[in-house]
């Protein structure tokens, strides 16, 4: 395996009228060929900006800075639009959230299909057609000739789902980031989405970066989890490890507070206090108000990263040298 | 403690769909058929279902926000689908609702202090300082702070408006509270604080809770009953070990496989069901479900299935129970 994107020191802040937002601030990683890469955190913690920021899709008053954003060593910053545009959705793609906001209503779904195609791979209109049917079909979309004709309308949440995803797949990208996609879906679409996606990475070897504040359907899509809290990463190791040994008392605190389906609990165990304003940061590590281990140094100053286990960072006081203690979770 | 504070029978809503050039009535959406089941003084009965299932119009028309089309729901004595306007009113003041979504349930032109101390004043359980004394004691029996009742609702964060939400449902003393959803529109970290809000405080003042969500592992850890509805239709209502452990219709069955498990080992068995869930205008014939069923044989096709007792206080609509 090799690195595919390597994102380094991404920095997205918003220049509003009260003041500067800074929604991702010093995020790295690295995504290998065929890896699936979670990411985790509630809303507002900058999950989904970070991603938006890598496939340039920030807007004015929206800044993106990194030290560099590489794409098989192509650093994606120096692109120009025209090169940015061949890049998205032929190398990476993006599926969005909400299924039934991301189609445009004014379109039949082969049509929307068909222009993704033949805009990256410049078949002509009936060779496009062709293989608009065909991703609809791949995607499990049952009569795909007759739903590629209907309007987005036509088609419930979870086939709409199922159309982003063809239209996010059909150029093959190398990287696909899934936005929350089976968030606004019920459980039991979810469970029919998330085992298509499941199918279809074992067929297409494409690297996919999951997004999610749900650890259930992290644990069961992903091999590698970034948790992400205020727009920094936290802690970041293999899915296992994230789940069955989490370091960060925040990562303890996201784990406890939900119950599970297969287990009986006496009293929930929940965080306490809210995400600050993103307008007004505390001080030092940002989670110091919320955490019950919290010591003098939290305050004043920012954790660095620190390996506690091989391949296992956390950015914390507790485990660091600095900090001095270490504690065992219980 | 143990009579039976809310009784449902055979509880119906349809919307009707008008068409043509008349705007005639062609149709009915059959939202809430048929329903009935009871809840107990100081229990939770979790009703859950996915969404357009009909279970928050049930919630809504058990306290008569909608009109039912059938049925009846009786309070201790009293029909609430049979009580006037007047006194309809009165009896409000023992069942009341905890809405979805903090961010439209509260008015924003009101400060906390009115949108809590208005139903206390309209209810004449107390006024002017009394009343201030009220709004002070629930909002801090609710976790925010007394001097919060000067503020307006944007100036708090969805889960404190929540508690706002819960401090004015429960500032007359309810016997009877339906929750609807009150923890979907809420981050993770927050939901656990309002659910252990909402325990404490049924502890406290011995509510009744109708908890409504499509959360089935909160609904696990809230209820001590659990109704599952599916199409307008409740099709298994038990205890709630009995259901996380014992689950007989397959709806329920594929439903608790479908919730992802956060545990890298567990061997996932899921039932994947096919297909969507129909139109409830237009429901398919027979049992709801046969359509998405993997037991469903002719009679499923045909025959639609009753409520009945399988285990004690264990009902399933299912044809099949015992053949499976």
């Amino acid at each position: 395996m090799s690195n595919l994107l390597q994102v380094k020191n991404l920095n997205t802040s918003f220049h509003t009228e009260d003041g500067v937002v800074r929604a991702v601030n010093g995020v790295s990683f690295t995504l290998n060929h065929g890896e699936a890469l979670g990411i985790v955190g509630e809303s507002g913690c900058g999950k989904s900006v970070a991603c938006l920021s890598i496939m340039r899709l920030i807007n004015h008053p929206g800044k993106v800075e990194a030290d560099g954003i590489l794409l098989e060593g192509n650093d994606l910053l120096q692109f120009g639009e025209k090169n940015m545009r061949s890049v998205r959705g032929n190398e990476m793609a993006f599926i969005f959230q909400e299924p039934m906001t991301s189609l445009n209503p004014v379109f039949t779904v082969g049509f929307q299909l068909q222009e993704v195609i033949r805009l990256h791979q410049g078949l002509n209109k009936h060779e496009s057609w062709k293989k608009s049917v065909e991703m609809l079909k791949m995607v499990g979309i049952p009569h795909p000739e007759n739903i590629a004709k209907e309007y987005p309308h036509c088609l419930s949440g979870g086939m709409k789902q199922r159309a982003m995803i063809a239209m996010a797949l059909s150029c093959e990208p190398k990287v696909l980031f899934a936005d929350e996609p089976t968030t606004a879906l019920d459980v039991t679409i979810q469970a029919q989405i998330l085992q298509l996606m499941h199918d279809l990475r074992e067929r297409i070897n494409t690297a996919i970066i999951f997004i999610s504040h749900d650890l259930g359907v992290i644990s069961e899509m992903v091999d590698r989890v970034i948790v992400m809290y205020c727009g920094r990463v936290i802690e970041e190791s293999e899915t296992r490890n994230i789940i069955k040994d989490p370091k960060h008392p925040y990562t303890i605190g996201l784990i406890n507070s939900k119950p599970q389906i297969n287990e009986d609990i006496e009293k929930l165990v929940p965080i306490s206090g809210s995400v600050p304003n993103p307008l007004h940061m505390p001080s030092g590590c940002p989670y110091h108000p919320r955490c019950d281990h919290a010591m003098e140094i939290c305050a004043e100053e920012m954790p660095e990263k620190t390996e506690v286990s091989s391949d296992h960072y956390v950015n914390c006081w507790l485990y660091s040298r600095k900090g001095g203690q270490i504690i065992n979770n219980e | 403690m143990n009579e039976t504070i809310i009784k449902l029978e055979n509880v119906k809503k349809y919307f009707p769909v008008r068409g043509g050039v008349f705007s005639r009535v062609i149709g009915h959406v059959k939202a809430v058929d048929d329903v009935s089941f009871s809840i107990k003084k100081g229990e939770t009965l979790g009703l859950v279902g996915e969404s357009g299932c009909g279970k928050s119009t049930l919630g809504r028309t058990i306290l008569k926000l909608l009109d039912p089309t059938g049925g009846n729901v009786y309070y201790k004595d009293h029909s609430i689908f049979e009580t006037g306007k007047e006194q309809l009113r009165s009896l409000r003041r023992d069942l009341q609702m905890i809405f979805q979504d903090p961010y439209s349930s509260l008015n924003p032109r009101l400060n906390v202090g009115e949108i809590i101390g208005e139903s206390i004043e309209f209810h004449g359980l107390a006024s002017g300082r009394e009343k201030q004394e009220k709004v002070e004691y629930m909002l801090e029996v609710c976790g925010l702070s007394p001097h919060h009742h000067r503020r307006y609702p944007h100036e708090f964060s969805g889960g404190q408006r929540q508690r706002i939400g819960i401090a004015r449902a429960l500032s007359l003393n309810p016997e009877f509270v339906v929750a609807d959803e009150p923890i979907s529109s809420l981050d993770v970290s927050i939901q656990a604080q309002i659910v252990n809000l909402m325990e404490e405080l049924q502890e406290e003042f011995s509510l009744t809770y109708l908890f409504i969500s499509h959360d089935l592992s909160m609904v696990r850890h809230i209820s001590d009953h659990v109704a599952v509805m599916y199409l307008g239709k409740v099709v298994e209502i038990c205890g709630k070990k009995e259901l996380y452990y014992n689950p007989l219709h397959p709806y329920t069955q594929a439903l608790l496989s479908a919730v992802p498990i956060m545990d890298p080992d567990s061997k996932s068995n899921r039932i994947i069901l096919s297909g969507d869930v129909p139109s409830p205008a237009n429901p398919p014939r027979g049992c709801n479900f046969n359509p998405r069923c993997r037991y469903a044989e002719e009679r499923c096709r045909v025959e639609e299935p009753e409520l009945r007792e399988i285990n004690t206080g264990h009902n399933v609509s299912c044809h099949l129970v015992e053949k499976r």
